[in-house]
């Protein structure tokens, strides 16, 4: 056991992790961060999608201990302050239906309009292609990201 | 989820340290980059190392950068930093190019190139780009530094020519000094993201010479020195790019496996040839320098 | 008509807070705290097999293991319709990667390092992996105790066979039909199996306490006959419904892979070796694969017969569905299939013989769109090529055959008020079908496709919903319902139901997934059958409510009960403008008199519904006599596709799809059922393809090889169409469509795939691979 020390959503936390714990499982099981899922295990489906540092990736594939010292944001951390514009959107359209797929796509969503606020159809689809969803058909979601990208 | 092993865990602060922590544990050591890969590996229990050298401390390796006439990628360049570097788009466009069909951008973020080609699975999508650039491996360990033309880096899928007490520290791909053009296609179930069943990188330079080479069709991709010669003999044109496509029958010998059918492979290949080799002329033309 | 507030209007999603936000808790995100154990599952590594001995010392020797259970621990069998299962494998193991012995341990880590202990001795028997095979003389018999397995009293097993169940169908004289037919087409198609994927896991986590007391938390489309499975299969140890309680946090998607019990009979079971533990059951991609349903395989030979101009005179359909190890689920699908496989058409001449047969591959069982999808694949490629035969337009062939309000089902029933027919003409007008859209390119070629759809909720007769409704001091509800909302809106639709009635605001109105102790019966969330079904509780719930709540007026105010309405919250009277009672001041407290007594109490109203028309008492030779559907929906679509012709790749421009919900109580959400079912149907018929090897195992099952649609794999422009013909006993006049909306994706494609190419597909999936494979043996063909 090792303990790390890295942000997440903002604040400083400490956690004892072995080697072999993924991220995934210490978000999830021992800080009780819960809004990353596991939806395949193996970097195909994206649910397991966090930020870190700033960027979209797969908690599923990164050892916790690799995250010493850097910086997470989970879904939790970006509605602190009630919902974005993005989630916003998302709910006026009704864009998700089991929800399960939501907390990594809206991750990978925000990471694109992080770094190009104003994305093509294209660019959009591309940001969310490694998000997999089984419910929506994916164009709500895709509509709720142009909606808001289009806008001021 | 849980891997049901146990392992260590070292991130070295200098090239130094990493290689005395290879040379110590040699092959019961994996280095770990990205660790998109290793993750699956050890979630499966393929290889269960002893101990993971963690190597992002390592600054220096995380560089795309020129230097004597050669753009250098460091082992933790991701394909997401290949895809926003101008470097790599002015001088290795064909791995900009794949490096936009590896995955998805989730995984992308954290895969390095360098790690693509240490995996070395055949369908990997880095080495037909870095095969027609005559890219080099560069190793490092205690006992010195090696440079291995990536023409024979591959061994078999999956293992590479790297030693048990080695890294690889970046590839190096020479700086074309006259005007070229490439192209890579990829066959993919569908648009999204998906491991290339087969795929084909082109290179053609402005004095005709072409290179070409052909990946998943084999337990190693490779190029194919039968074309290149064939153009250098005959020089690329529509009907030379058809002639061409013709030989590509006695060349490759894909397989059948989970993912295609070898008559479906091999007619890819040959569609995917022929639209590389277009694209590659049309692009060669729009050139400036 | 009375203009609608709350019901036909696009609301926004009660649960869509949660969703955006990830405040939304799924089985695995519940907390247990460190008492929690993990059980890991022994799979089998063949086909079929005896197993001789199980030795599991190893893995009692690893530290933090507790125990390991096998088959000899849970000596029971369980099942929806047939009871042929087991929780884990008994002597016999029938597909593989069933479950053999579980693992229970301090950590999943643990868990994990002993199961690959556990050493198992078999004696591998002869298998049987496909449904032809399985039926040949002197074929190994997967369940030689057929004859003794319950089961429902309308299916009819054939002991001593690989034969589940046969569901006959006779109507008129099909000889006669064939003999007046001016052309007759005969072929056979194949539909493979295939997987929900949703993409949530299955979890369930169990704890049987001391007091003899057994909570499941599951993931699950079934909380109450979960509930009713777990006591009948444990009522061995004096377990009674009421000792069982299921809890359902939200479904990260169902697809029917989530319906009846699975896996989570494992973690019920274990959960009574661990006494006053909670114990984890978290199943993995992989397992979701092969080891809960799969959607069945089919090989459908199809005949039908046709006047020139076109009429259907006669149809012979015969089904022969890989139904794999065990069907008790999955015998109803074929039981469904069997009862409406002529297709939303007119026929007078039907013979259907549907056969549900077993194999050594994993279970077969519910699907979104239960068996429909399979058959349509056939029928609506047969009419397609039957009309260019006879040189009619395709439409136009669909337009004379298809089905009206009045007209006789294959069993015999009269056919629902629907609109059929107005389907078929928005669709056709949408799609511009009389145009020729050009390719965009020389290397391609653009097709055209078209398809009908319908299908019946298949479920007992005696299927029933039911609902309370609380009222709160502030005039807040809660609305106690037994559905599930798997992604379709279920709670959202339930609570414009109850808003309408009550003129109460949907955000005024709580309705939550599950609690079986606390929320009332609901038989199971498929069938597309909760709207309506569900619905009508919800809706007599209401009225209910509403009832007492108008008495109470009328008898402390002294005005007339029938001259009572609700409006804003407010007892409202029609004759007396100045009469307002808000329902916060009396729906818990009641209502002061001027004696300072008050009358009334809280207001609670109660719903059930049953469809008492129902019934599966038919002859079994001819299926005839009963009224096991209660109702078909209906619908049609269309394509647009362009195919690279060097790579067989398809590309889908456009798709129409019209379907006739009876009533949109949320169009949003409807829209939302069209667009994700189309993608989903597009999916099986040009992504989906899942590979097994000589021993039966499956090779693919993961998203890297087992491919879903990402963003990047949708048609360029989705049009969905609403038809509002309604259904006499909906609620509002709607009837379900979730399902249907995937139903006539795959003969659409198969069509346009023709109408591009000239190549007919009759084997599923139409892969770039195959299309292009076709296309090049099609040359050889032609240089011949």
């Amino acid at each position: 056991m090792k303990k790390i020390s890295f942000t997440l959503n903002g604040e400083l936390r400490q956690v004892d992790v072995a080697p072999n714990e993924i991220l995934l499982e210490v978000l999830r099981y021992k800080i009780g961060v819960k809004s990353p899922k596991c939806g395949c295990d193996t970097g195909d489906c994206g649910a397991c999608t966090v930020i870190l540092n700033g960027k979209a990736v797969r908690s599923c594939l990164i050892f916790a201990i690799e995250i010493n010292g850097q910086e997470i944001v989970t879904l939790e951390g970006l509605s602190k302050d009630g919902l974005t514009p993005l989630q916003k959107a998302l709910l006026d359209r009704n864009a998700f239906q089991c929800g399960y797929c939501a907390p990594g796509m809206i991750l990978s969503a925000t990471c694109l309009m992080s770094g190009n606020p104003h994305p093509s159809e294209e660019e959009i689809k591309e940001s969310i292609a490694g998000n997999l969803c089984r419910c929506t058909g994916y164009q709500p979601v895709i509509d709720a990201i142009s909606e808001v990208t289009k806008k001021h | 989820m849980a891997i049901p092993f146990e392992f260590g865990y070292e991130k070295p602060a200098t090239i130094a340290d990493a290689l005395h922590l290879l040379d110590k544990w040699g092959r019961n050591a994996r280095i770990l980059a990205g660790g998109t890969d290793l993750a699956n590996e050890l979630k499966q229990g393929f290889r269960v190392p002893e101990l993971l050298v963690d190597i992002k401390g390592l600054d220096a390796l995380e560089k795309i950068k020129v230097l004597d006439d050669a753009l250098h990628i460091g082992a933790l360049v991701t394909f997401d930093m290949v895809r926003n570097s101008q470097l790599v788009r002015d001088h290795a466009y064909i791995l900009y190019e794949a490096a936009g069909l590896v995955a998805s951008s989730g995984v992308r973020n954290r895969a390095t190139v360098v790690g693509n080609i240490c995996s070395a699975v055949a369908c990997m999508d880095s080495a037909a780009p870095l095969l027609v650039h005559d890219a080099v491996v560069h190793t490092a360990s205690l006992e010195g530094e090696r440079e291995v033309p990536v023409q024979d880096w591959f061994v078999d899928n999956r293992k590479t020519l790297v030693g048990e007490k080695e890294m690889v520290s970046h590839v190096s791909i020479p700086l074309p000094k006259i005007k070229h053009a490439g192209a890579y296609q990829k066959m993919m179930r569908y648009t999204g993201e998906d491991l290339a069943a087969a795929n084909v990188g082109v290179l053609l330079m402005e004095d005709g010479a072409c290179r070409v080479a052909f990946g998943s069709v084999g337990p190693i991709p490779r190029r194919s020195p039968e074309i290149e010669l064939f153009f250098e003999k005959n020089g690329v044109n529509a009907r030379h790019i058809d002639q061409a496509k013709d030989m590509i029958g006695g060349i490759i010998s894909p397989i059948t496996d989970v993912r295609a059918t070898k008559e479906y492979r091999m007619h890819m290949t040959k569609v995917m040839f022929v639209r590389a080799m277009h694209a590659a002329v049309e692009r060669l033309k729009k050139q400036k320098i | 008509m009375e203009e609608l507030k709350f019901v036909g209007h696009p609301a926004v999603r009660i649960d869509g807070k949660e969703k955006v936000t990830g405040a939304a808790v799924y089985t695995d995100d519940l907390e247990f705290g460190p008492d929690l154990l993990y059980a890991e599952i022994v799979e089998g590594p063949h086909a079929h097999a005896m197993i001789r001995a199980i030795d599991a010392s190893e893995a009692m020797k690893v530290p933090g293991v507790i125990c390991v259970v096998t088959g000899k621990d849970f000596p029971y069998n369980f099942g929806l319709y047939m009871k042929d299962r087991f929780i884990f494998a008994q002597d016999r193991v029938r597909f593989f990667g069933e479950q053999i012995a579980a693992v229970v341990a301090r950590t999943p880590q643990a868990a994990k390092k002993a199961a690959r202990l556990v050493q198992v001795n078999y004696s591998p028997l002869p298998k049987v992996v496909s449904p032809l095979e399985a039926l040949r003389e002197g074929a190994d018999l997967i369940h030689p105790d057929l004859k003794h397995y319950e089961h429902v009293p309308w299916f009819f097993p054939k002991p001593d066979t690989n034969i589940a169940h046969h569901r006959k169908v006779r109507k008129g004289n099909v000889e006669q039909g064939f003999a007046e037919a001016d052309y007759i087409l005969e072929d056979t198609y194949e539909v493979p199996r295939y997987a929900h994927c949703a993409i949530e896991y299955h979890a369930a986590v169990a704890k049987y306490d001391h007091s003899g007391r057994l909570t499941v938390w599951a993931s699950s489309q079934s909380p109450h006959t979960q509930r009713n499975l777990f006591a009948i299969a444990l009522a061995p140890l004096g377990i009674r419904h009421n000792d069982v309680r299921v809890i359902a946090p939200h479904v990260g998607g169902g697809f029917g892979s989530k319906a009846g019990v699975t896996m989570e009979i494992i973690a019920a079971a274990i959960a009574t070796k661990v006494k006053g533990h909670p114990v984890k059951v978290l199943w993995n991609r992989e397992r979701e694969f092969y080891n809960t349903y799969q959607r069945l395989g089919v090989v459908a030979k199809l005949k039908i017969g046709v006047k020139s101009d076109g009429r259907i005179t006669a149809l012979h359909h015969s089904l022969f569905w890989d139904a794999g190890a065990y069907v008790e689920y999955g015998a109803n699908v074929v039981n469904a299939v069997g009862l409406s496989a002529i297709g939303p058409y007119r026929v007078d001449n039907a013979s259907i013989d549907s056969y549900c047969i077993y194999t050594n591959l994993p279970p077969g069982g519910p699907y979104r769109g239960f068996g429909y999808s399979e058959f349509l694949f056939g029928l609506e490629s047969h009419m397609e090529r039957m009309a260019k035969h006879l040189g009619i337009d395709p439409v136009e062939m669909r337009r004379r055959n298809a089905i009206r309000a009045g007209d006789i089902t294959a069993y015999g029933a009269k056919m629902n008020p629907n609109g059929l027919h107005q389907a078929i003409d928005a669709v056709a007008k949408e799609i511009k079908w009389h145009e020729t859209p050009s390719p965009s390119g020389p290397d391609m070629a653009i097709g055209k496709g078209f398809s009908l759809f319908w299908k019946a909720p298949a479920m007992p007769p005696n299927t029933s919903s039911s609902c309370f409704l609380k009222f709160n001091e502030d005039a807040s509800i809660n609305l106690l319902v037994s559905g599930m909302d798997l992604g379709q809106g279920f709670l959202t639709v339930m609570a414009q139901i109850a808003a309408e009635i009550l003129s109460v605001p949907i955000s005024k109105i709580r309705t939550e997934n599950p609690d079986t102790d606390r929320n009332p019966y609901e038989w199971q969330t498929v069938a597309s059958h909760v709207t309506w079904g569900c619905g009508n509780a919800v809706k007599r719930a209401a009225l209910d409510a509403r009832e007492q709540i108008f008495s109470l007026a009328a008898r402390t105010h002294d005005v007339p009960k029938d001259l009572l309405y609700l409006e804003d919250e407010v007892v409202k009277c029609k004759r007396r403008p100045g009469f307002a009672l808000p329902l916060k001041d009396f729906v818990i407290h009641g209502i002061q008199m001027e004696d300072g007594t008050f009358k009334g109490g809280p207001i609670m109203g109660r719903g059930v519904f049953m469809p008492e028309y129902a019934s599966t008492k038919a002859d079994p030779e001819t299926s005839q006599g009963g009224h096991p559907n209660v109702h078909y929906t209906v619908g049609a679509a269309a394509a647009i596709i362009e195919i690279d012709k060097q790579t067989g790749r398809v590309q889908v421009k456009k798709v129409v799809e019209a379907v006739d919900c009876g009533k949109a109580i949320n169009p949003s959400l409807v829209k939302g059922q069209i667009t994700g079912g189309i993608l989903q149907g597009i999916s099986t018929v040009l992504y989906e393809e899942m590979k097994f090897d000589h021993r039966g195992k499956m090779l693919n099952p993961n998203f890297t090889d087992y491919k879903i649609p990402t963003a990047l794999d949708i048609p360029d422009e989705v049009i969905p169409l609403i038809i509002e013909v309604p259904e006499p006993d909906g609620p509002y006049g709607a009837r379900g469509m979730g399902e249907h909306t995937m139903l006539p994706v795959a003969p659409m494609i198969a069509n346009a795939i023709e109408d591009a190419l000239g190549i007919r597909m009759k084997s599923m999936p139409i892969t770039a691979e195959k299309i292009c494979l076709a296309m090049t043996g099609l040359k050889k063909q032609q240089e011949k």
